[in-house]
């Protein structure tokens, strides 16, 4: 890293530091949720999980139950940094539901769902990828980012998901190099 | 199973479990929702073992030791990676298969670095005949001497992106091509194993025996002659010296279950326990005649260490071929083989380098980053995206004297054997050769139209390549060297020692098939001197 690329990631540090600060903190002080709560959160994620893979002509991600897979990669597969954005976030977002929309997110409509989303994503993410990759060392993966990474991955790995949503081929026998690739043909599931 | 075949009565002594073909891999056939976290690890699997973790995943951890269980010193940041299994590394392995020629095998010389080849490619040319008939290996021919052609299986073939690539090569450099990968993947029936059905899931072990494995091939061969016993969970300890014949007379093991001392003894002996183990194994096999570790008259036993670098290369995007895509899952990339140093080109470095790499299309792994979500956002990710090209340069490594392995003085493991202390950096020549690699690599992707080049150097440590070689280096003179030209350990001729720890410069070249045809050679050698009275 050159030295002006360096200051500049330096001075950003202690902005990101103020601007990662949540809404959930300023709500509610007190309860910080525990990772053996979040499978009683499984309807929630579920519900954010098919707002991100819809069911569409193919199954979405409650069809793949994706919700199962973000829980057990939070408990087992996470760092504790990441693990702490991740609770924090929902409960934040829960909070954000509650405020604006005066209900649950499950009983949202899917405009209302999807413009909760939007605020999270953009709260998570910063244009320049440089902060991104600096914030993510320092502070592990906004709650978002993780959100989003864990249901992508869980759907596709799935055998709903990989299998229907995208095109499997579990013992291809030869390799074909160079094919015509056919209207609407789903990309592959495993490389 | 060279020497089980020419009717040696053989002991094959392993420090890990045994892994019997198809029967002992369990995850070889499964998909990746039948992983508890699909092909994850865990954070327990990750503290446990971090470095061996960062290599494997969930289908193939099983043939990678837990970094707790077998701890080593990196005096300097140098990653050892290992499956202590029988097999070894030969589950796990990139199946790369090169050959080395005379560029290589007269480099030391002509330039004067460390000390020249006993051997020259006329030498070794039938073993890797040999060898390669008997595993098969898929690959073009080309015709180049740098990198000789081989004995060949049909080749696999380039997808339309890497054609392409091939192709705009061509055009810019009559001197330059891209070639499709050799490997020892069967791309036909061959000694019973095969073809590899294209799943790419190798290192887990293959029940169709689509690859080279000692564990599919060599093992049950050597079995069928009647002449090989097997003892996994033995930890050799020590090479036993008989002072008054001179020779060899066994070795001395540890039952890693039991921790119960045997001895064993044989006419020769085939140290093959990879390059820092063996070194350290001669090295604690210490007696009046050699104080200083088993035929280290010439104090270069775990010197000379080196390992490839494959830190620099390219990746860019591509936006044609939009109707085309691939079917089923190559095993293998391609080969851009050496153009460098053929001649006196004038350049800041000596040797060269290999690139290898791969083109795709951009699938669901790809696009996981990409903002939004919902139906449209699905849409696209279960689309293919543009096609893309990694590649990155193999390079070789000049032997440091300073570049070691030792034995730490005081820690030892559970076996109450000393740890392995490493020494090793990448000095001024590999650096330039990266800074080289890193501008090639990004000038031949932009003259093939690829954009968004991301032209990088990963600067990882030693070790990394996972092709470690050189501490007990082959030589014409025993003063500067360890082993001879028929990999005997000069001062006791009936030790061999052909792994990785043998070679006396690095080459560019994945090395695996020149120690298997080292290997065929010297055990040729081994039995005939037997034979003749001379062991």
């Amino acid at each position: 890293m050159d030295r002006r690329t360096t200051i500049k990631g330096l001075i950003v540090f202690v902005s990101l530091g103020i601007s990662s600060f949540s809404f959930y903190k300023w709500t509610a002080f007190n309860a910080v949720a525990d990772i053996r709560e979040l499978p009683q959160k499984r309807v929630l994620l579920a519900e954010l999980a098919e707002v991100i893979i819809p069911r569409t002509d193919t199954p979405g991600a409650k069809d793949a139950k994706v919700e199962e897979f973000i829980i057990k990669m939070i408990a087992s597969c996470t760092d504790p940094k990441t693990q702490h954005n991740f609770l924090n976030g929902l409960s934040d977002l829960e909070a954000y539901t509650l405020k604006y929309y005066n209900r649950e997110f499950k009983d949202c409509s899917l405009g209302e769902k999807t413009a909760i989303l939007t605020y999270f994503e953009e709260k998570a993410l910063y244009k320049v990828n440089l902060l991104n990759k600096i914030n993510n060392k320092i502070f592990g993966l906004p709650f978002f980012v993780k959100l989003k990474l864990l249901t992508i991955e869980g759907y596709c790995t799935s055998q709903i998901g990989a299998t229907q949503g995208l095109a499997y081929d579990y013992i291809p026998h030869i390799f074909s190099a160079c094919i015509p690739l056919t209207k609407n043909q789903k990309s592959w599931a495993t490389k | 199973m060279d020497l089980c075949k020419k009717g040696m009565k053989t002991l094959l002594l392993e420090r890990g479990r045994d892994v019997k073909h198809v029967v002992d891999y369990p995850t070889a056939n499964l998909n990746p929702w039948d992983f508890d976290y699909r092909l994850n690890h865990t954070m327990k699997e990750i503290q446990r073992s971090p470095l061996q973790s960062s290599h494997s995943n969930a289908g193939d951890a099983l043939f990678y030791v837990d970094d707790s269980e077998h701890p080593y010193i990196e005096n300097t940041p140098f990653s050892w990676i290992r499956g202590y299994q029988v097999g070894g590394r030969s589950l796990t392995w990139g199946r790369q298969c090169y050959r080395l020629s005379d560029l290589d095998f007269e480099a030391n010389l002509k330039e004067g670095i460390a000390v020249d080849w006993p051997l020259r490619y006329r030498d070794i040319s039938p073993w890797y005949d040999q060898v390669e008939q008997f595993i098969g290996v898929s690959g073009s021919y080309e015709k180049l001497a740098q990198l000789p052609d081989g004995q060949f299986l049909p080749a696999m073939e380039l997808n339309c992106i890497e054609s392409h690539l091939a192709d705009s090569i061509r055009k810019h450099d009559q001197d330059r091509l891209l070639t499709i990968a050799r490997v020892a993947n069967l791309t036909k029936g061959w000694d019973s194993r095969g073809p590899c059905q294209n799943r790419n899931l190798c290192s887990r072990g293959c029940p169709f025996g689509g690859y080279f494995s000692s564990n599919s091939s060599t093992i049950p061969a050597a079995f069928q002659t009647g002449n090989l016993t097997l003892r996994p969970y033995s930890t050799v300890t020590e090479i036993l010296y008989d002072e008054i014949t001179q020779k060899a007379k066994g070795v001395r093991i540890m039952d890693t279950l039991t921790h119960e001392s045997f001895e064993y003894y044989a006419k020769i002996i085939f140290v093959n326990a990879s390059t820092i183990a063996t070194a350290g194994l001669l090295l604690n096999s210490k007696s009046h005649r050699f104080p200083d570790g088993f035929g280290n008259d010439s104090g270069e036993l775990g010197h000379n260490l080196m390992d490839h670098h494959s830190s620099a290369g390219a990746s860019g995007l591509h936006d044609g071929f939009q109707d085309r895509y691939y079917k089923g899952r190559r095993p293998c990339g391609f080969l851009i083989p050496r153009f460098r140093n053929l001649r006196s080109e004038g350049l800041d470095y000596l040797r060269g380098y290999n690139i290898q790499g791969d083109g795709e299309r951009q699938e669901w792994r790809e696009k996981i980053s990409n903002p939004g979500f919902g139906a449209d956002f699905k849409k696209q990710l279960t689309t293919p995206g543009k096609w893309s090209i990694w590649m990155a340069g193999w390079g070789e490594c000049l032997p440091y004297h300073e570049n070691k392995v030792s034995l730490h003085p005081t820690e030892k493991d559970k076996w109450g054997q000393p740890l392995m202390a490493i020494d090793f950096s990448f000095r001024d020549n590999e650096e330039k050769m990266m800074k080289d690699i890193k501008e090639t690599s990004g000038e031949m992707l932009s003259a093939a139209g690829f954009k968004e080049i991301d032209t990088f150097n990963y600067h990882k440590p030693g070790g990394a390549t996972i092709h470690e070689m050189g501490t007990a280096r082959m030589g014409r003179d025993p003063r500067t060297s360890v082993l001879n030209g028929f990999n005997q350990v000069h001062a006791v001729r009936n030790v061999f020692i052909t792994d990785g720890s043998c070679m006396t410069s690095s080459a560019c070249q994945n090395p695996s098939l020149t120690y298997m045809a080292l290997t065929a050679r010297a055990c040729d050698f081994a039995v005939n001197e037997l034979k003749k009275g001379n062991l």
